[in-house]
Parts: structure tokens; C-alpha cells; sequence
């Protein structure tokens, strides 16, 4: 018998798993649990990485598989592991690490195309997790890489060997990436969206803490320190003067002789409010803190959003804390006027303090009192304390005492907004003067790429607003008596060392800080723009594309005929490369000559050169002869007669455009030259 | 169930598309493509992900699905197109004895500018057989088929297909070209060759030019004549060797079905196959007579398939063209 017939083709799966699909599905795999590394606990990423070294050691046949039962094993005590950590398994911190570890089980049992899908599809999942967790700008990067390198993956997965060049595979995945991106922006742009989620979420835990709800001693200066942005602002219309940037936060009324709080919030009327000069227009961008504080500058006159409560000490109270990027436009003013009495109820809570704390700051109102004939002469006398007690601004005070107003009053006489708004406050109440402290932020750095003012947590602040009968509430800053250049100028320029060298350095550096502002207002749209997309962004879109009163159905209409428009494209666009392709200029320009033709009804046979072609024509169509046999000979001379050089592509060039001019009209006939069917 | 639906399926692709000829372009009325498993899979996945993006009201994740469903959307395309245009242009069926493996074999050309990744021929019952083919190339695939009996083997159902790029899809096309292949009896027997009366057997006379019919090459012998030396292969670095050719004397054989009793007909086809090829290996002009017809003396590769097919044929009704597509 013939040996050469008994030859068959090697198995299409042969025993030996191949290296390559494998380490690539490793690779995406750990890339994808390496975006929520911060994420997981430290077991799990070491339980990820003994996985995928094993695997590695299995597919490079250094170590053995391991055994089914000590996989199971593996499984059960791993999930346990998750359970003990996080109390459930539902959630996306609790999903994430179930996802790693189950993937990097998966991992070792991992053999053939299906197993490696399997894989690469966690992996995706793993992005995807990572994505819904963080969605800053400068992550971006990294998920596209992750992405890229996930297709990748599928591609050499599917593959199977090693004959294909890790370059090619690449290109082609970033190629069919490229090509999906309209259809994503479409999608992204035109998908309705749904305001709210289907069902909870659970909040996030790990967000900066900002302003609390109650004030002691040194608590605003640990967030003094921190140049974490609170909040960013922008406004439409008229910008407020810089001593008026006043962004109004917990309002604070009850107060133990050391602690300030909101205290149980006994709501009073609150008296009628004429406001005064012109509203300013703006909107807040809230970064997620663990509180439930909406931000305003100064008086604000309705709450923007109807979960968002108005308080009667005009602050605005959200149900939830803010857990992601709020946005919300706000319209406030900062002057107010009010000619009403303040109710005795109100005068109560606002005049009270502590019996037996503080004693010698009572005397010192109590004296301070007696020599002023009207409540406008004692806060006067008041602010002349403050200008002329040798106070000193700081960041760094020493420790004080439980009746913290004493101590610092007539001992220390050093420390920041928070010790003097309180020491403020404390003495217009023993002295007969409602009075409140207003915690919040001041200030606020210009950023000129943006437009914006971008409000740090180092911009903290705390002033005191006092009761004039006749007049109203009235902002009085007793920071700004003893160190008025605070108003004006950042913390760094006044306390140099209250922040580490690292950030002094940053934000003192201009071509530093001008970068810095750059990537702040490209966050900041991104922001703005992306992050917070939502349907009513949608909609304006749509009406700047000149949709009158744009609804969803039209947003449906746009998504339609987005998807048709790109698959017709990518139709064309893939399918028009499958084709055979004439390889240089003047081959291309006689496969045109020679479509015209044919669809002029005599098509060239596939053995016809040029000559016997237009011979045929000559027999055949005479109408077309004399415009087609010129240029079917001057395409044979110029493909094989003696030209050379840049007279060669002189004339290919005269020849394309003579074929591109050359009209001929279309013969529907049929004509008994047509090919085939499997032409 | 599954193969009763593709047979169902080809068999209207069948009507569908009428019968081929070589060449055969792979055009877009004759391509079908449906989601593998892992496509299934990975729609499943997209879902999923497109619900938490939705619930957490997260663009990025919601961007990143959508641009996935366009890639996997792409990835229709591409892999549509890495069957697209590709051109069949020969197929061949090699024959072989009975028990043995036959052999398609499929030329395929690339015309594009494109690489083709992993394009498989298969045939029901077959090991798929995979190829790339780089572009403006041709490329080789060859299926091995078993046999059991004689006869004639219908080619029917085969398929070149692709999951490639991403392997979320797997496009393919049915080719319906006429092939059959041609399955010799087994060649085996107990009787020596047939001599036949008037020539002795092998009685060669070997020398000179005295011959005609090229018989071989052996080494040189003290004697030999200079002009019967093989310089050209002396040249290329053999040894020094000499053309032998022999006359037109050799031993003629007469194969004939009727000559051999006392056997059934299967065992005389597989005695005559093993006689011929016994002949043919030896170099000597051979002639078979069967009940239905008569081949005249001749040697050469060509006369041996045209003998053994006639074996393989032998009793059996004329080919059907239109005969059921799938098995």
C-alpha cells in the first residue's frame, strides 16, 4: 500500500497545551484583578498570584496540575475566606474579591479554548469592576491598556498556536477597537438613561471625611491641611468679590463650653428675608464625602433638588450622604436684610449657654456690656478685644482646656477660625447677642483653564453670624479681624508649614501650579462632561443638533440611525479589503477603465490583454471604440512599453485622470459576456 | 438533533446555491455565520455588564460595554471577511485501497491583501484539517478519509469554515463540487503471478541500447560503456552509475477475472489489485480483463489507477451526481 496515502493531518488539538494562549489569558486575567489591587484584601492577591504562577509552571511543564479535590478544597476554603471578610457576598467590594479568587481557581484547572474564555471573560468582568469602583481620568489610561490587552487575549486564545506574531495579534485588536469606538460613542451618547439605579447602593465607605457636625478645638485644622478638593463652582454671570466667597456649611447652635454642635435641631420661624444687590447664578460640583452637606454660597434661596432638604438655618441637608459627583445649580445672595423681630423661642436657642463653664469670659461680656449703650456698640467693642488682645493666627495651638473659650481667651491667645469664631460667638451669647457659628469653606483658588473656582478642604473655615434687631443675621469673621490677610491669600502663604513640603513645593512651584491646574480642569470635564452624562445632557445634544423639544423616542431615533449608519459602514469597511486589490497605481486605474466598460455592457474576459480587448471592441461596440481603444493602448504602452522613471508617473498620473473623466453610460442590458455565478 | 438540522440546513443551502464549479469564490451570498458557544458566552457577559453600568449609573462602565458590543460586532465582520473572497481552486481526491486513507486535497488562494487566520475544511466524520494562508498566497489543506470498502466514496458536506478573529463566530460555507473518491479493493492474494505463454518470465535482456523502455539506474560495472554512464547524475555528486534500459521482451501479464475459480468476486478484485501492483512495482506491461470490459497491455501509474479503479468499479451502478448532500 502507498504510505503517502496513509498520512493524516496532526490532530487539530494536540496534547500539549500551547504556552502562548495561556500566558496571555494569565496576563489579562491578573491585570484585570490588579485594577482593584487596592481593593482587595491582601490573601486574596497573594492567593491570585500563587494561582497564576502555578498555572504558569503547569503550562511550561515544570509542575503537575493540581488535584480535583484540592481545588475543591481550595474553592471552599477561599469563599469561606470572602464570607469572614465581608459578612456577605453580594456587593461590588465583596464581588470583586469573590471574582479574583474563583478566577484564580479557574485558572489552575484552566485547559483548552474554553477554560481560557471563561478566563479572559472575568478579566473583562475584573475592568468592568474596576470602572464602576473609579472613574477618575488619570485611571484611563490604565483600562484602555487593560482592555487592549483583554481582546488581545481572545485573539490568540481563539488562535490556539504559536504561529501567530504577537505584533499582528495586537494590531488587529486595536484595529477592531478603533473601528468599535463610533458605535460606543453612539451608544454613549444616545442610549436613554435611567435617572436612578434598579435597585440600592451600597454606600461608599472610603470617601474623605469634609466638614463634620460639630466643631472643637483643632478640628478644622486637621482639614486645613489637606489639599483634597471639597467642592468646585461655577459661575454664570457675576462673581462674587473675594470677601464675599462665603460657602456656607453646618450651621452650629448649641455649644457644651468646649464643643460646638448642630445640636437637636429645634427648628424656629425663621424671619422673613428681603434680599439685597444682585443673586449670583452658579452650579456646585459636590466630590464625595462620607456627609450630607450641600455647599452654598452664603444664603441660598431654595434647595435645587426635592430630596435635598432647606433647612431653617439655610443650609441645604441631603437624605444620603453624597456618594458620588453631585452636581447642582444653586442661586444665592450675599447680602440679606431682615425687619422683623427674631422670635423669643429663637432668641432662647441662639443666646444659650453652658451655666458654670467659661466663667471669666461671661465677666469680660458682662463688662464689655455695661459700657456699651446698644447691641451694634457691644459687638464693636467686641471686635476692638479681638484687634488690640494680642491674638495670633495658627494652625498649630496648643492644647486647651475644658472651658476652651477661657483658656484660649486669656491664655493661649493663639489659634484659627475655629477658636475665634467659637470665642466670637461665646461672647455676643454671655453679653445678649444671638449669635451662631457658621462652619464651611472660604475662598477658593481661580482655576483660569477651566473657569471655575476649585474649594479645597484646606479652604475650611468657621465664622460667627450675629443678630441685629432691625437688620437681621449679619456675618461678622472674627478671623479675618486678627489675621485679615487669611481672606485674601491661600494658607500657604500665611502658615508655610502647615502643610507637608511635598504640597507646598506642588502648589508653590507657578509652571507646577499651572500644570496642576490644567490636569484639575481637564478632571473637572471629564467630570462634568462624562462622568456625570445623564439624559438631560442627552437631550441637549440633541437640540443642538436642531431636534426641536428632544424627548427619548427621539434619543431612539438617533440611536437607530446611528447603529444603522456604523454597521453599514463597517460593512463596507471590512468587506471591501477581502477582495483581490490590484497592487500599484496604474493596475488600479485599468480595473476601473475596465468596471466602466462592463457596466457599459462589454466586459473584459479575465485571459483578454488590453490590445485584443479593445480589438473586440472595435467589433463589437463600435459607439465605444473610439474612446475606449485609446486608452486600453496607452495602458499597454505604459505597462509594457519602453517607459521609465518620473515620466512613468507623469503618465500613469495623465492616464488616471483620463479614465476618471472618461464617461460612458450604462447599458442595463444583459449581455452574454456575464460571468458565472461564482464570479 | 444537531446533525438532522445541519443536514436540514445544507440541504437548503444546496437548493439554494445550485451545484459549484472550480474555481469557487467565497462571495457574500454564500456565507453563513452564526455566534459560537463562547459568542453566546460573551453576549451573556455584555448583558450583565451592561446592567450594573446601568444601575450604578456608571458612563465609564457603561462605555466600556458598549464598546465591547462593537467590538464583538467587528469581530462578525472580520471573521465574515476571513472566509470572504477566498478562492477554491482545486480539489482533489486521492485515491486509495480499501481500509486505507484517502485524501482531499483543497488549494485555496488568497487574492487580498489580507492574512487569512485559520481556515478549516471539514467533512462530517473527518478530522477538520487548518491552514492560514498569508496574502496574495496559496495554501494546502488536505482531509484524510477513511475507507472500509471498494467503490466509489461521495465527497458530500464540505465545508471550509473560520472562527477567527475573536472565536465568538464561526462563518462557513458548503462547497457542493461533484468529488468522489475512488476506493481500490485491498490488494491481497495468495497466487503468484500469472506467467503467460510465449514470454518466459523474467527473461530481460539487458544491455547496449538494446532496449527501449527505461528500466533503472545501477552502479557501474567494470566493462560498461562510457556513452550508458549516467554523467549527468555523476555530475550532481552520485556515484558513477549506468542506464539500464530493457527490451521491449520483458514479461507481459494478462490479468483476467475469469481465470481465477473457486474465489468470490470480492476476493478476485482484491487478488487482481494485488497482482497489479505487484507488476507495477516490478516494471513490467500488464493487461486486465474484467467481465465488462478490457484493458490492453501498458504500464505507468496512469494504467495502474485506470485498472484499479476499474476494480474498484467493477459491478457497481453508475455514479448519481444528484445523489443526497449529507449524510
Amino acid at each position: 500500500m502507498d504510505s503517502r496515502l496513509r498520512a493524516v493531518p496532526p490532530p487539530l488539538h494536540a496534547e500539549r497545551e500551547p504556552l502562548r494562549p495561556m500566558l496571555w489569558t494569565i496576563a489579562a486575567f491578573v491585570a484585570g484583578a490588579l485594577l482593584n489591587v487596592d481593593r482587595i484584601p491582601l490573601w486574596a492577591t497573594a492567593v491570585l498570584i500563587a494561582c497564576a504562577a502555578w498555572q504558569l509552571s503547569v503550562a511550561a511543564h515544570k509542575l503537575p496540575a493540581l488535584p480535583k479535590p484540592a481545588q475543591l478544597i481550595l474553592t471552599f476554603v477561599l469563599v469561606t475566606c470572602v464570607v469572614a471578610t465581608f459578612h456577605t457576598l453580594n456587593g461590588l467590594p465583596a464581588g470583586t474579591v469573590l471574582l479574583v479568587v474563583m478566577g484564580s481557581i479557574k485558572l489552575l484547572e484552566t485547559r483548552g479554548r474554553r477554560d481560557r474564555y471563561i478566563v479572559i471573560g472575568a478579566a473583562l468582568f475584573l475592568l468592568l469592576a474596576a470602572c464602576l469602583d473609579r472613574q477618575a481620568l488619570a485611571r484611563l489610561p490604565l483600562y484602555l491598556g487593560d482592555a487592549l490587552l483583554c481582546c488581545t487575549a481572545l485573539l490568540v486564545s481563539a488562535y490556539g498556536g504559536a504561529g501567530l506574531e504577537i505584533r499582528v495579534a495586537a494590531k488587529l485588536a486595536a484595529r477592531s477597537l478603533l473601528l468599535a469606538l463610533p458605535l460606543a460613542l453612539v451608544f454613549f451618547l444616545f442610549f436613554p438613561r435611567l435617572p436612578g439605579g434598579f435597585w440600592a447602593l451600597p454606600a461608599n465607605d472610603d470617601a474623605i471625611t469634609g466638614l463634620g457636625e460639630s466643631m472643637s478645638p483643632g478640628s478644622i485644622s486637621q482639614l486645613t491641611a489637606s489639599y483634597d478638593p471639597a467642592f468646585r463652582v461655577r459661575f454664570a454671570g457675576a462673581i462674587p468679590p473675594p470677601q464675599e466667597r462665603y460657602w456656607r456649611g453646618p450651621v452650629l447652635h448649641d455649644f457644651d463650653g468646649y464643643t460646638w454642635r448642630r445640636g437637636v435641631v429645634e427648628a424656629y420661624r425663621q424671619p422673613a428675608l428681603r434680599y439685597l444687590g444682585e443673586p449670583f447664578r452658579y452650579s456646585v460640583t459636590l466630590v464625595p464625602d462620607a456627609n450630607r452637606w450641600w455647599f452654598t454660597l452664603d444664603t441660598v434661596v431654595g434647595s435645587p433638588d426635592k430630596h435635598v432638604f432647606f433647612s431653617y438655618d439655610y443650609d441645604l441637608i441631603a437624605r444620603e450622604p453624597v456618594t458620588q459627583l453631585t452636581t447642582y445649580d444653586a442661586l444665592s445672595y450675599t447680602h440679606t436684610e431682615s425687619s422683623e423681630p427674631l422670635s423669643n423661642f429663637a432668641r432662647k436657642i441662639e443666646s444659650a449657654l453652658p451655666p458654670n463653664r467659661n466663667p471669666r469670659t461671661r465677666e469680660l461680656a458682662a463688662r464689655l456690656r455695661e459700657r456699651a449703650a446698644a447691641d451694634p456698640d457691644f459687638v464693636r467693642a467686641v471686635i476692638d478685644f479681638f484687634r488690640t488682645g494680642g491674638f495670633q493666627y495658627s494652625l498649630t495651638p496648643p492644647m486647651l482646656d475644658l472651658d476652651s473659650v477661657d483658656d484660649f481667651l486669656f491664655h493661649t491667645r493663639e489659634g484659627f477660625c475655629g477658636h475665634y469664631a467659637s470665642a466670637f460667638v461665646a461672647l455676643m451669647r454671655a453679653g445678649g447677642v444671638p449669635a451662631r457659628v457658621v462652619t464651611g469653606y472660604q475662598g477658593g483658588e481661580w482655576n483660569p483653564i477651566g473657569g471655575y473656582f476649585l474649594i479645597r478642604q484646606s479652604d475650611a473655615h468657621a465664622w460667627a453670624e450675629i443678630w441685629i434687631e432691625g437688620r437681621g443675621w449679619r456675618r461678622v469673621d472674627p478671623t479675618a479681624i486678627v489675621a485679615p490677610e487669611r481672606l485674601s491669600r491661600g494658607i500657604l502663604d500665611i502658615l508655610p508649614n502647615a502643610v507637608s513640603g511635598r504640597t507646598r513645593l506642588l502648589y508653590t512651584t507657578p509652571l507646577l501650579v499651572h500644570l496642576l491646574q490644567g490636569w484639575d480642569a481637564l478632571n473637572t470635564a471629564w467630570n462634568e462632561r462624562i462622568v456625570k452624562f445623564d439624559v438631560n445632557m442627552q437631550l441637549g445634544i440633541l437640540e443642538r443638533l436642531g431636534v426641536r423639544s428632544a424627548d427619548w423616542t427621539a434619543l431612539v431615533a438617533a440611536l437607530a440611525s446611528g447603529l444603522i449608519g456604523w454597521l453599514a459602514w463597517i460593512a463596507w469597511h471590512i468587506g471591501r479589503s477581502a477582495g483581490p486589490r490590484p497592487a500599484d497605481r496604474l493596475a488600479r486605474a485599468y480595473a476601473r477603465l475596465c468596471r466602466k466598460l462592463a457596466r457599459a455592457g462589454i466586459a473584459r474576459d479575465a485571459h483578454e490583454g488590453p490590445l485584443d480587448y479593445a480589438a473586440r471592441i472595435v467589433r463589437r461596440r463600435p459607439d465605444l471604440a473610439p474612446r475606449a481603444q485609446p486608452l486600453l493602448a496607452r495602458y499597454a504602452h505604459l505597462r509594457y512599453g519602453p517607459v521609465g522613471g518620473e515620466v512613468a508617473a507623469a503618465a500613469t498620473a495623465a492616464f488616471e485622470r483620463m479614465v476618471l473623466r472618461l464617461h460612458v453610460a450604462r447599458r442595463p442590458r444583459s449581455t452574454p459576456l456575464r460571468r458565472s455565478k461564482s464570479l | 438533533m444537531k446533525r438532522f438540522l445541519r443536514a436540514r440546513i445544507a440541504s437548503w443551502a444546496r437548493r439554494r446555491q445550485g451545484a459549484d464549479v472550480l474555481p469557487v469564490t467565497m462571495h457574500y451570498r454564500r456565507i453563513y455565520i452564526l455566534p459560537t458557544r463562547a459568542g453566546w458566552g460573551f453576549a451573556f457577559l455584555l448583558f450583565c455588564m451592561f446592567v450594573a453600568g446601568l444601575n450604578y449609573s456608571n458612563s465609564t462602565a457603561l462605555f466600556l460595554t458598549f464598546w465591547l458590543a462593537g467590538f464583538v460586532l467587528v469581530g462578525l465582520h472580520r471573521c465574515h471577511r476571513n472566509l470572504l473572497g477566498i478562492a477554491l481552486q482545486g480539489a482533489t481526491a486521492v485515491p486509495t485501497f480499501a481500509g486505507g486513507a484517502g485524501e482531499l486535497e483543497l488549494t485555496l488562494e488568497n487574492p487580498a491583501p489580507l492574512m487569512r487566520l485559520r481556515i478549516e475544511a471539514d467533512l462530517p466524520g473527518v478530522a477538520p484539517s487548518v491552514t492560514d494562508i498569508a496574502p496574495r498566497c496559496a495554501a494546502r489543506l488536505s482531509l484524510a478519509l477513511p475507507t472500509t470498502v471498494r467503490g466509489r466514496l461521495l465527497i458530500d458536506g464540505l465545508r471550509l469554515t473560520t472562527a477567527l478573529p475573536f472565536g465568538l463566530f464561526r462563518a462557513w460555507t458548503w462547497v457542493y463540487l461533484p468529488l468522489e473518491l475512488i476506493v481500490y479493493p485491498r490488494a491481497r492474494g495468495f497466487f503468484p503471478l500469472p506467467t503467460v505463454a510465449g514470454v518466459t518470465p523474467g527473461a530481460k535482456t539487458r544491455g547496449g541500447s538494446g532496449g527501449d523502455e527505461w528500466l533503472g539506474l545501477r552502479a557501474f560495472r567494470d566493462g560498461d560503456s562510457p556513452h550508458q554512464v549516467a554523467w549527468k547524475a555523476y555530475a550532481r555528486g552520485a556515484p558513477l552509475l549506468v542506464k539500464e534500459y530493457c527490451a521491449a521482451a520483458a514479461p507481459e501479464r494478462y490479468f483476467d477475472f475469469e481465470r481465477l475459480p473457486n474465489l468470490d468476486t470480492e476476493r478476485r478484485l482484491e487478488q487482481l489489485a494485488a497482482w497489479i501492483v505487484d507488476a507495477e512495482n516490478r516494471g513490467e506491461r500488464y493487461a486486465l480483463t474484467l467481465p465488462g470490459g478490457k484493458l490492453a497491455l501498458d504500464r505507468g501509474a496512469q494504467h495502474r489507477h485506470r485498472c484499479l479503479s476499474a476494480l474498484a468499479l467493477h459491478g457497481l451502478a453508475p455514479a448519481r451526481r444528484a445523489a443526497a448532500i449529507a449524510r
